[in-house]
C-alpha cells in the first residue's frame, strides 16, 4: 500500500499499447467465439453438412420449448441455494482458519483437499456414497426413506447443493481466510479495549472489513453457480426427467447429443446474456464499482 | 536461454514431426497400395479388430490402419471427422439411425456393388440382424462384432426361495413381483437412471402386444402409429406393473452402469432384471460365483392376446462397418469386409465372449467361453422372426434425450400415456 500512484498530475497513464495484448487476447479468445456462437444460432447445423441459415427457427423454438424455460429456473435455484448455503460456511471456516494457530493450519489443511479433487471424481464418489440399496441412505432410512434421493427433484437439487457445499466452501474459505488476514489487527484491539466480545467483534468488524471479499466470492460463486455443468452431468443427468436440467447441461445435450449446434448456440447465447446482466447487477447493487476501501481512518 | 532455445527448438521439431505423421495418412493415392483407415469404438473387443487387421496386412498391398477411439467419445469424434478430409475409411457403428444423417448427407458408400462381386457379404449373415444396417433399402453396413439380444435374467436362489419358477407368460411375471414383494424382495431390479435400461421394458411390451409392426411404421414417420390401441395397451400394461411396485420406489436413483442393479440381482435383494446379453459378463466381473450358479435367463413373457411372435427379440443386433464414399481403395475395403465372415473371426469373437452373427457361427459355439449361454443366445436370435433394435439406436441421435425423458417420465408418473404418446410424435425422425 506504499507506491499506488495517485491519480493526477505528472503521472504518466497507461497508453493504448499497454492494454493491446490483453485486448487481443480478449478478442481472440472471447469475443470472436461469442460472435461465431451468434451467427450459429440461425442456423442448422448438425457438424456434418454445411451450416445452412434458418433465420429465427433456432429462437422461435427456444421460446416454445418448456425444458429451456425451466432449466433457467433451475440454474438460478441451484445459483441462490448454492450462495445461501457456501457463503455463511465458507465465511466462518475463512475467518477461523485465518487464526495463527498450528492445529488450525494443519486441519485447513487437510479440510482444502476438496479443492485438489477434479469435479468428476467429486460426483463419483458422492454417487457411490449416496446409492440407495449399497450406500449411506440404506443404514440410515429413518432419515433418507427408501433413499430415492437422485430419484426426486427435490432429492436431486439438495443433492446438487450439498455436493456444491462440500466442493467449493474450501475454495471460497481460502478467500475469505486470505481477506480476514487482512483486516489490520489495530481494529479488534481497539475494540478489545472497548470491551467487545468475540461474537461482537465478528459482527462489527471482521463482516464488514469483508465487504469486498464477500462480493468478490458471491460473484465468483454465482457465475460458477450459473454454469454448473459436471456435477449435473454426473450425478443426475439432467433427472429425473428434465427435473435438474440446468440451462448448460441443455445447451451440452443439443448441440453433442443431438448434433444440433445452432440450437445449442442459442441457449449458449441466452446463458451469456443472463450471467453477464446479473453479473452487472451484483457489482452495481453491491457498490463494488465505486472500489470503496476498508480502510478509511485508519 | 540456452535451454530455453533448446526447448523451444525441441517443441517446434516435435509438432513438426506430428503434423508429418498426420499427412502421410490420407496423401498416398496410386492404386495397389496405400492404407485404409479403419476407425472403431475403443474397448476390450479391440484385442480381435487387431488380429483381423494383421491378417489383412499380411497379404493386402493396401494396409489397414487401425483407429481405435475411446468407447465414451466415440459418437463425437466421428460425427466430427466424417465430413473431412482426416475421415476414415471405414468406420464401426450400430446401424439404424446411429448412420442415417450420414446417409443423408450422402457420405456412405452402398454395399450393392461389393455384394454384386461377393453375394456372401450378405448371404453369410444372418438376415435380421444384417437389415438393421439396411437404411431406405440399401445395405450401408456388414456386422463386425456380437450381437446383444435383450433377456430378462432372474437369480434362481431367490425364486426357489418364493417357490415360483421364471415366468412364461406376462400374468405370471405380474404374479410373481406381487408375491416377492410380499416377502420383502424388490420384484424387478432397473437402474432408472441411467434411463436406457428403462426403455428396453417398452421395446418388449410394444414388440408383444402390438408386434413389430407399430415401431416400424412409427419410426419410418407414421406418427399415428403411436397413438393407437396397441400403444395405449401397452402402455397401460406397464403402468401396471409399476404401480404394483414391482420395480421398488428408488429405481430412478440407481443406475446399472455404476454397478448398482446387477450388485441387487447377485445380492438376491431383487429377483429379475431385464437387459442386454452383456449382462452375464457384467456379473462374471462383479459376482463371479453368482455368475456360476445363481444367474438364470429367459426370453421375455408372451402376453396373452398380443399380436407379437413370443419368439421375437429386442436389443442391439451388432455393430456394422460401414465405408465412406471417398474412400480411395473401395476394393480394398471390401476385401477386408469379407473377413468379417471368415473362421478366423467367428473363432476371435467367440473366445473374448461375443457371439457373431455369421450363418456358421453355430459351427464354433462349442469354442466360446460359455457355450451353454452362447448357443441359447444364438438360436434366440436365429429363430426370431423380428429383432427389434433398440429404439434410441434406431432413431436418429437427435432423439435420443427427449426418447430416454419420456420413458423415464412415464416410469415416474410425471408423463401419463397421453403425455407419452405426445412427446413419441415429436421426436425428430428419418
Amino acid at each position: 500500500m506504499t507506491s499506488v500512484p495517485k491519480s493526477g498530475a505528472g503521472v504518466i497513464r497507461p497508453g493504448f499499447v499497454w492494454a493491446a495484448p490483453a485486448a487481443l487476447f480478449f478478442l481472440l479468445f472471447a469475443i470472436v467465439p461469442l460472435l461465431l456462437v451468434a451467427v450459429l444460432s440461425f442456423t442448422h447445423w448438425d457438424g456434418i453438412s454445411e451450416p445452412r441459415f434458418n433465420g429465427l427457427d433456432n429462437w422461435t423454438a427456444l421460446v416454445h420449448d418448456p425444458v429451456m424455460i425451466q432449466s433457467v429456473w433451475i440454474t438460478l435455484l441451484l445459483t441462490v441455494l448454492g450462495v445461501a448455503t457456501q457463503t455463511p460456511v465458507s465465511i466462518l471456516l475463512g475467518v477461523w482458519a485465518a487464526g495463527h494457530q498450528r492445529n488450525r493450519a494443519v486441519l485447513s489443511a487437510i479440510y482444502f483437499v476438496p479443492l485438489l479433487l477434479s469435479a468428476t471424481a467429486v460426483s463419483l464418489v458422492w454417487r457411490a456414497v449416496l446409492d440407495p440399496n449399497f450406500g449411506v441412505p440404506s443404514q440410515l432410512t429413518w432419515l433418507f426413506g427408501d433413499g430415492n434421493l437422485l430419484g426426486s427433484q427435490s432429492g436431486a437439487i439438495a443433492v446438487l447443493t450439498f455436493v456444491g457445499v462440500w466442493q467449493f466452501t474450501p475454495l471460497h474459505a481460502l478467500i475469505y481466510q486470505g481477506g480476514a488476514r487482512a483486516i489490520p489487527q489495530v481494529l479488534y484491539q481497539a475494540a478489545a479495549i472497548d470491551g467487545a466480545g468475540t461474537v461482537r467483534q465478528f459482527f462489527h468488524i471482521t463482516l464488514p472489513q469483508l465487504r469486498n471479499t464477500v462480493i468478490t466470492s458471491t460473484v465468483l460463486m454465482v457465475a460458477g453457480g450459473l454454469t454448473t455443468f459436471d456435477t449435473v452431468l454426473i450425478l443426475t443427468q439432467g433427472g429425473p426427467g428434465t427435473d435438474t436440467t440446468v440451462s448448460a447441461f441443455h445447451m451440452y445435450q443439443k448441440a453433442f447429443k443431438s448434433f444440433d449446434f445452432g440450437a445449442g448456440s442459442a441457449i449458449a447465447l441466452v446463458l451469456v446474456v443472463i450471467a453477464t446482466l446479473i453479473s452487472l447487477a451484483v457489482v452495481r447493487l453491491s457498490g463494488y464499482d465505486r472500489m470503496r476501501g476498508t480502510t478509511e481512518g485508519l | 536461454m540456452g535451454s530455453r532455445f533448446t526447448a523451444i527448438a525441441a517443441a517446434t521439431v516435435l509438432v513438426l514431426g506430428m503434423t508429418a505423421a498426420c499427412g502421410s495418412g490420407g496423401s498416398s493415392s496410386d492404386a495397389g497400395s496405400g492404407t485404409i483407415r479403419v476407425m472403431v469404438y475403443g474397448d476390450a473387443t479391440n484385442k480381435v479388430e487387431k488380429q483381423i487387421v494383421e491378417t489383412f496386412n499380411k497379404t493386402s498391398k493396401v494396409k489397414v490402419v487401425l483407429d481405435t477411439v475411446p468407447g465414451a467419445d466415440y459418437q463425437q469424434k466421428l460425427q466430427t471427422v466424417i465430413n473431412t478430409p482426416q475421415a476414415p475409411d471405414v468406420f464401426f457403428n450400430w446401424g439404424g439411425g446411429s448412420i442415417q444423417p450420414f446417409v443423408k448427407a450422402d457420405l456412405l458408400l452402398p454395399l450393392d456393388d461389393f455384394i454384386a462381386q461377393d453375394p456372401g457379404l450378405k448371404s453369410n449373415f444372418l438376415p435380421s440382424v444384417f437389415n438393421s444396417a439396411v437404411v431406405d433399402g440399401k445395405p450401408y453396413g456388414v456386422p463386425m462384432r456380437g450381437t446383444q439380444p435383450v433377456l430378462l435374467f432372474h437369480n434362481k436362489k431367490v425364486l426357489a426361495d418364493a417357490g415360483l419358477t421364471p415366468p412364461k407368460t406376462w400374468d405370471e411375471l405380474v404374479a410373481a413381483a406381487k408375491a416377492l414383494k410380499a416377502k420383502g424382495v424388490t420384484p424387478i431390479a432397473l437402474g432408472g437412471a441411467d434411463r436406457w435400461p428403462t426403455l428396453m421394458w417398452f421395446e418388449y411390451l410394444y414388440d408383444r402386444i402390438a408386434g413389430p409392426g407399430l415401431f416400424q411404421r412409427a419410426v419410418g414417420g407414421d406418427q399415428s402409429a403411436w397413438a393407437g390401441e396397441d400403444s395405449r395397451r401397452a402402455l397401460s400394461t406397464l403402468r401396471e406393473l409399476v404401480d404394483t411396485g414391482a420395480f421398488g420406489s428408488n429405481f430412478d436413483s440407481v443406475k446399472f452402469t455404476d454397478g448398482g442393479s446387477p450388485a441387487l440381482v447377485a445380492k438376491g435383494k431383487a429377483a429379475f432384471e431385464l437387459m442386454g446379453s452383456w449382462y452375464y459378463s457384467t456379473q462374471q466381473d462383479g459376482n463371479p460365483e453368482f455368475a456360476k450358479s445363481g444367474l438364470g435367463y429367459t426370453g421375455f413373457p408372451t402376453v396373452n392376446g398380443g399380436k407379437g411372435d413370443p419368439a421375437d427379440v429386442v436389443g442391439n443386433t451388432n455393430n456394422f462397418y460401414s465405408v465412406v464414399k471417398k474412400t480411395k481403395h473401395p476394393e480394398a475395403a471390401a476385401a477386408f469386409l469379407k473377413l468379417m465372415y471368415s473362421e478366423e473371426f467367428v473363432k476371435a469373437q467367440l473366445a473374448v465372449g461375443n457371439l457373431p452373427t455369421t450363418v456358421n457361427t453355430g459351427d464354433f459355439l462349442d469354442t466360446s467361453a460359455s457355450p451353454a449361454y452362447s448357443k441359447y443366445q444364438y438360436e434366440l436370435v436365429k429363430a426370431a422372426p423380428s429383432f427389434q433394435l433398440s429404439w434410441d439406436q434406431a432413431y436418429p441421435p437427435s432423439a435420443s434425450t427427449p426418447l430416454q425423458t419420456a420413458v423415464q417420465q412415464f416410469f415416474d408418473g410425471k408423463l401419463d400415456a397421453d403425455g407419452f404418446i405426445k412427446a413419441m410424435q415429436a421426436l425428430p425422425g428419418s
